[in-house]
């Protein structure tokens, strides 16, 4: 990117755009015959939140799976923060990139037989090798911040779906990732809790946190997000800046999938003020 | 204490229960020492039975396609086939062929029955707990190993702090189950004369003729000693429980 | 589903026996053949043994026969008993767990022994003495605890039809019985069949015990043909003929079992 030209004198330094955090180039996934992904290209820049939607069965689960290679796709590269992904061969590679993504499933994720703190302490401890009391301690402080720190001695059976899911963020944050993965966190719960789950996910994005999420709530994705894709049949139909996408969607099946899931025509002046009121018209 | 004794078996007798072996010395000795080595054997063949179950389990998803099928294949017919049948097998054959076999070498068999009935069975309930074990281990939802994947454990880690603890917890039940059967199993040491409650008590009856009496001290001693272990397995599983798991 | 192909693994899967494992005996019967021609006296023991096969057929149907009277006798006890433990009427249920406890907690040697005892030697029909035989009073015996099983699996099928079930068919007007026999009732039983499956090849596996009672089934053949030969190498043939055939016997039910349970587990 080249700043515009002196009249003489050197020319400035470009800044250089910094590499993507998380970069798939043309994957393609296949499950026993059945093509799921079918040539993903997809960036996640540093500082970015991303959301992918799109009807169920368009392949979004599958790509947050490939990015912590916890399914491998047959072509095309996933990159994460400059380590390919597909090339890492032994399990101490694929740990070594778990570390520095979180994911937070849909549903079940707790560990049963643990205590919420004990759940949170666990992999700091065995993965990370820090301290039990350090890493109980940074366990406490995030329970705060996902409004849960009563509930530390609790087991995950005595919680609620909600309380649940914020203890499953809290979990992927004590890792201190680089980026966390949302697959579709909030499909599980009742619509009561689905809103403290997406007020957790929406502070931790005005603090910058890096992520990709995946979710059927347009309103929230719309809100916070940087950059969406939209995907149908395993293939990008369009991406491009949240505002863009849901007030100005270029392609016919994406304003379709929209008018279905939201109710409404999408848009179509780009006028702040209207646009605002119709947020909080429609606002959970 | 004799009197104690005298005073029962009087008011037995009012009942049209017949007692009296209890006054013999000899053969009371018998009978409690027959209690107690019926109580040795089902300390032995629970702690054994776990032993073998764990190892099995282990064997049974070794790697080794041949150390898995013949393990598995050894399953097979320990299931299928009856106690008694085994113990014959151990003992009349394989303990027999022992036996020729150090005669050779100048030297006497040290296995004794009680060892016999204790490996044989204790392999035999093994193969239950091994089963109880495996339900277990695929109860354990799939999500929650991606999710300690997804956290960085490697596979050693994932094994002993998530899949082992929840799959155990799940199994608990079966394998409480599984050791009540295996207190009722030892009666077939009897068969080989190994001096336990149910052998003391066929000694018994054969001379005075009141089996009556002694099926009810025997049920009695073994309903006691199922309770025991079925009570140990209630605490153990109120150790080990996941509040709030499974209520819904 | 997206983690169908997941690489995470934990524990590997157990191994399946797969479709010709049934044909593995082979293996052992060809290995004793190839034997036989090296060693004499184990040909010598084959010929005894081959001698002796009709008497211990002749022994293995009295082992299946008290099997299948004993598995008749205590399915229809079982589910009388089963039916009153079920009852909300404490007269009737309380009497029935007394039942199901005493019986399971018992050693089933012991049931045999006593059963062997008590029942007389012959038994008076009117003008008729009619001998009371061994291997009815081992038939008895062992109805006895497979009653009380039965009777456990009943109650624990039943027990895991959800409460929902009940409530819909109520709600449709239909009248306790009505549920029990239309819509309870068949789930009951396909959950049924697999315990009670176990219970039947547990139960075959019991009727060895009844050589220690005098009783002339397989066992008790194997030991009288074994003292009669006398042979080193034919006591250790006759026993693993006495294993391969219980296993022949039981190791199909044991697959068709789990066949079921397969089949009725997605339902």
């Amino acid at each position: 990117m080249l700043l515009p030209e002196h009249s003489g004198g050197p020319v400035l330094s470009a800044v250089p755009t910094p590499a993507p955090l998380v970069a798939l180039r043309d994957v393609h996934l296949a499950f026993g015959g059945n093509a799921v992904l079918k040539g993903i290209d997809l960036e996640v820049r540093r500082g970015q939140a991303v959301s992918i939607i799109g009807p169920s069965g368009s392949g979004k689960s599958t790509i947050l799976r490939c990015i912590t290679g916890l399914l491998a796709p047959q072509q095309g590269t996933v990159t994460v923060g400059g380590v390919a992904v597909r090339e890492l061969r032994s399990e101490a590679e694929r740990i070594a990139l778990r570390k520095r993504v979180g994911f937070v499933f849909q549903q079940y994720n707790l560990f049963p037989h643990l205590t919420v703190l004990q759940n949170l302490a666990i992999a700091p401890v065995r993965v990370l090798g820090r301290g039990r009391a350090e890493a109980e301690a940074t366990a406490i402080e995030l329970l705060r911040k996902v409004r849960l720190a009563d509930k530390a001695s609790a087991y995950p059976g005595e919680l609620s779906g909600g309380q649940q899911q914020r203890v499953a963020i809290a979990r992927a944050l004590a890792m201190e990732p680089e980026l966390i993965l949302f697959d579709e966190v909030t499909s599980a719960l009742d619509p009561e809790t689905v809103g403290e789950v997406l007020t957790v996910i929406g502070d931790l994005v005005a603090e910058g946190l890096t992520c990709l999420l995946v979710t059927h709530e347009m309103r929230f994705a719309e809100e916070i997000s940087d950059e969406v894709y939209f995907t149908e049949s395993g293939r990008i139909v369009e991406h491009g800046p949240a505002r863009r996408i849901f007030s100005e969607p270029r392609s016919e099946r994406t304003r379709a999938f929209l008018n279905r899931a939201l109710g409404a025509a999408p848009r179509v002046a780009a006028d702040p003020f209207v646009f605002s009121f119709d947020k909080l018209r429609f606002a959970v | 204490m004799d009197a104690a004794i005298a005073w029962g078996i009087e008011a037995a007798r009012r009942l049209g229960l017949n007692y009296a072996f209890l006054a013999d010395a000899y053969d009371r000795a018998s009978f409690v020492h027959g209690a107690w080595v019926t109580v040795q054997l089902v300390v032995c063949t629970l702690a054994g039975s776990l032993a073998a179950g764990v190892a099995m389990a282990a064997l049974l998803t070794s790697r080794r396609p041949l150390l898995a099928g013949a393990t598995r294949a050894f399953v097979e017919v320990t299931r299928n086939t009856p106690t008694l049948v085994q113990l014959y097998c151990a003992f009349l054959v394989l303990n027999m062929l022992i036996t020729h076999a150090l005669q050779d070498a100048q030297r006497s068999n040290p296995l004794t029955p009680f060892l016999w009935v204790v490996v044989v069975l204790s392999l035999h309930k093994g193969v239950f707990h091994a089963e109880a074990l495996r339900a277990g281990i695929e109860a354990v939802p799939r999500v929650t190993l991606e999710a300690a994947a997804s956290l960085g454990f490697d596979r050693r880690t994932l094994l002993w702090r998530v899949q082992l603890p929840l799959a155990v917890r799940f199994a608990l039940p079966a394998l409480v189950n599984n050791s009540v059967d295996l207190v009722k199993a030892t009666a077939v040491a009897s068969a080989i004369a190994v001096g336990d409650i149910t052998y003391a008590s066929i000694m018994i009856w054969t001379q005075r003729d009141n089996v009556l009496e002694l099926m009810v001290l025997l049920l009695l001693f073994f309903g006691l000693l199922t309770w025991v272990v079925s009570q140990a397995g209630n605490w153990l599983e109120l150790r080990l429980r996941m509040p709030g798991y499974g209520d819904r | 589903m997206a983690t169908a192909d997941s690489t995470v693994r934990g524990v590997p899967a157990w191994p399946r026996a797969g479709r010709f494992a049934g044909l593995l005996w082979l293996l052992p019967l060809v290995a004793v053949a190839l034997a036989a021609t090296r060693h004499p006296d184990l040909a010598r023991a084959l010929g005894s043994a081959w001698q002796w096969s009709p008497a211990l057929l002749r022994g293995f149907l009295v082992n299946v026969g008290v099997s299948l009277l004993a598995i008749a006798l205590g399915t229809a006890g079982g589910l009388l008993v089963g039916a009153l433990r079920l009852s909300p009427l404490a007269l009737l249920w309380r009497p029935a767990q007394l039942y199901v406890q005493v019986f399971r907690n018992a050693p089933w040697l012991v049931l045999i022994y006593f059963s062997t005892y008590v029942f007389p030697f012959e038994v008076n029909i009117g003008s008729h003495i009619v001998p009371f035989p061994d291997w009815l009073k081992v038939v008895l015996g062992l109805a006895l605890p497979a009653s009380a099983n039965v009777a456990e699996v009943l109650r624990g099928s039943v027990q895991s039809i959800p409460l929902t079930q009940w409530e819909a068919a109520s709600s449709m007007a239909f009248s306790r019985w009505q549920i029990l026999r239309l819509i309870v009732g068949p789930q009951c039983v396909r959950r049924m069949l697999p315990p009670w499956m176990n219970l039947y090849a547990t139960l075959t596996m019991s009727t060895a015990l009844a050589s220690l009672v005098g009783v002339h089934d397989l066992l008790d053949t194997a030991q009288i043909a074994s003292n009669t030969v006398n042979q080193t190498a034919f006591t250790v043939l006759i026993y693993f003929i006495v294993l391969a055939m219980f296993f022949a016997w039981c190791y199909p039910i044991s697959r068709f079992t789990r066949f079921l349970e397969q089949k009725h587990a997605v339902a």
